[in-house]
């Protein structure tokens, strides 16, 4: 057996045999069911999708994706469903269309009208404050510099 | 910057604040209905009662209220004696038909409910929840009302207490059955 062999065999032990177990149990089915139910929304926890959510109705959700995935529907089709009993507020993300792109253009939007402003009254204060006239420094007499040295040397 | 855009952006700003404000203040539960004038969805499930299917094309070309209630529901407790209003209201007319729907519930509180609350028409099991999503669904008490060609006119949600008992009484149920019913209200 090489080196190599036994190393990756090595690794493989140091696995938690319960997260290989749940690796292993997670099916297509399991994988499409946690996809498209992290695309809806919890109707009941609002802030919450389907798949994270523990209401009843979230789990009779997740129960009629499995259905219709073992009826053969696709997941744009599963999702068309979902979006035709209960409308836009059951995605997670609005689509990008009619009066939601308000939702999404907004902050964009805001960011740049309250960066503009600031921009403006910026530049505003340092067009009208008034410089300071210049003034040279005070050339140090001898007292002073002896005074530096010897603090300096102390 | 120029007296046009000025108002634009004031406009603007004004337009914003005003949906983040209506967003504040309105209800984060409510979900606007996508089922009005669409197809009620069929379905067929065991009376509560009896455990006799019930299935919604059986009263095809009727009028029909479905309300969706569970045991567990204050606010189902609370609507209760006007749903048997309502029905008591209709029940002579032989387009109208009133069915409950139980949700996610159990069928021995189920029942319990209906002998202590009293019951007066049919009431089918939703098993799986499947006939509450198709319904779009998504808390009791809810009601529907279909109309005689199978369409959804009529949803709302929360109890059917007073003026929304006069409203879903003379203005949804007797226009759809063509005649007007005695004006009653409840408390």
């Amino acid at each position: 057996m090489s080196i190599r062999l036994t190393w990756c065999l090595a690794a493989l032990l140091t696995i938690p045999l319960p997260l290989l177990a749940a690796v292993q149990d997670e099916t297509d089915v399991d994988i499409q069911v946690r996809e498209i139910a992290k695309t809806l929304r919890c109707t009941v926890c609002q802030t919450e999708n389907i798949w994270e959510s523990g209401a009843p109705l979230a789990q009779q959700m997740r129960g009629v994706i499995r259905d219709r995935i073992a009826m053969g529907h696709s997941t744009e089709e599963i999702r068309a469903y979902f979006l035709s009993r209960y409308g836009d507020y059951i995605l997670m993300e609005p689509p990008k269309h009619g009066v939601n792109w308000i939702i999404w253009v907004a902050p964009f939007l805001l960011l740049l009208i309250g960066g503009f402003f600031l921009y403006k009254e910026v530049t505003h204060w340092v067009r009208d404050t008034p410089t300071p006239p210049s003034q040279s420094e005070p050339p140090l007499d001898d007292q002073a510099r002896r005074r530096i040295e010897r603090e300096l040397k102390s | 910057m120029s007296k046009g855009w000025q108002l634009t952006l004031i406009l603007t700003l004004v337009g914003l604040f005003a949906l983040f404000y209506q967003g504040l203040w309105g209800d984060p539960r409510h979900i606007p209905t996508v089922l009005i004038e669409t197809e009620a969805p069929n379905f067929e499930g065991p009376d509560v009662e009896t455990g006799q299917t019930i299935s919604l094309e059986q009263f095809k070309g009727k009028v029909v209220l479905l309300n969706f209630w569970a045991s567990w529901c204050y606010e189902c407790k609370v609507e209760h004696k006007s749903i048997l209003q309502l029905h008591q209201l209709f029940k002579d007319n032989p387009d109208f038909v009133m069915l409950g729907v139980n949700y996610q519930d159990e069928l021995a509180d189920a029942q319990k409910y209906l002998q202590d609350y009293g019951s007066t028409f049919s009431h089918v099991r939703d098993l799986k929840g499947q006939l509450a999503i198709d319904y779009g669904v998504y808390g009791v008490p809810e009601t529907f009302v279909i109309d005689q060609q199978g369409k959804i006119r009529h949803k709302w949600v929360g109890p059917i207490t007073g003026e929304v008992y006069t409203n879903i009484t003379q203005k949804v149920i007797a226009p759809l059955l063509n005649a007007p019913p005695t004006t009653t209200t409840t408390s």
